[in-house]
């Protein structure tokens, strides 16, 4: 049976949800620092991927609007992530270059030439090592810690499904293949249907 | 150092110093030592694949590395001796020490360079 530290009654210095999670065996202070750089990441992916890389598709305007639902959902779990840090006694870098520079994944950046295969290319890279991310967390948390991993299971749910959209379009414009991601559209733009419209607590 | 099949590929020794001790097998001089470690059945820490995160780090013990595609690496980190397994690629017979993700983050931190998860 796990044990833990005894929380005085009326003790704000400590919290009971940090200690059940730390003596079942979780490195909090670890745990916090991967979802910093996981939250440093969707906040570029939101800047970048699919705010300046979706204005460089003109032509695409379907392949716009699937960017459109990646970048609101990352958008999404940017806003999930962010209670949770400050939840396990964590805090953001007060810092914007600061916190630039925690995020576990590459910034992409805008590929020259920006053309759409280049383009497809960059954004299934930058989900692909969203996936590997977020499988990190729920590998730390499994068993040991409910809230956190249930948060990074619905948003590695929805990365999956963008590596799916992103290599079902990519196959179709580089290779003239058809890989189909096995995914409907999604109701509205950014509907986030594992990480915003079902969210796991009242915001 | 090896040539294999007909084309003019090389390859390279690897042994890596792990925790669980000695391993070694040999590397395609196209290959990310990463990559051919998982191969030969040998599960390094990783998580980015994009020489970003710096959890695949290690240090270069013997022989010589090139990085390919890496986003950060630094005029520093090889100063150190610090390499980014992932994106390293071979070119000579190499000896590395695996798991220095937390002692290259230090280093990072020291220097003033970006270093995620620190």
């Amino acid at each position: 049976m796990a044990t833990q530290s005894t929380v005085q009654p009326g003790d704000v210095t400590q919290r009971v949800g940090v200690e059940v999670i730390r003596a079942r065996g979780v490195d909090v202070e670890k745990l916090i620092k991967m979802l910093v750089a996981n939250a440093a990441a969707e906040f570029a992916s939101t800047y970048y991927y699919y705010t300046i890389l979706r204005m460089n598709l003109a032509g695409y305007e379907d392949y716009k609007e699937i960017c459109e639902d990646a970048r609101l959902e990352d958008r999404a779990h940017w806003e999930l992530i962010v209670p949770r840090i400050y939840e396990l006694g964590g805090h953001l870098p007060n810092s914007l270059p600061e916190f630039h520079d925690q995020a576990g994944c590459v910034a992409a950046k805008l590929p020259d030439p920006p053309t759409v295969v280049n383009i497809l290319t960059l954004l299934l890279e930058s989900e692909r090592c969203a996936i590997r991310s977020w499988s990190a967390v729920c590998d730390l948390t499994f068993g040991k810690d409910p809230r956190t991993y249930d948060m990074a299971a619905r948003i590695l749910n929805e990365e999956i499904e963008h590596e799916a959209w992103f290599i079902e379009l990519l196959a179709h414009e580089r290779d003239g293949k058809s890989i189909p991601s096995g995914h409907f559209r999604r109701g509205e733009p950014g509907e986030a249907p594992y990480s915003k419209n079902r969210r796991f607590y009242n915001p | 150092m090896h040539r294999t099949g007909m084309t003019r590929e090389r390859s390279f020794r690897v042994v890596l110093e792990t925790p669980e001790g000695i391993r070694s097998f040999d590397c395609s001089e196209e290959e990310y030592i990463w990559d051919a470690s998982a191969v030969n059945g040998i599960v390094l820490p990783a998580i980015c694949h994009q020489g970003r995160c710096l959890s695949c780090a290690g240090r270069l013990l013997e022989g010589t590395v090139e990085h390919d595609h890496v986003d950060a690496y630094f005029a520093e980190d090889k100063t150190a001796g610090y390499i980014l397994l992932c994106r390293a690629l071979a070119r000579r017979d190499v000896r590395i020490l695996t798991h220095q993700e937390w002692k290259m983050r230090e280093h990072r931190l020291a220097k003033g360079l970006p270093a995620p998860y620190a």
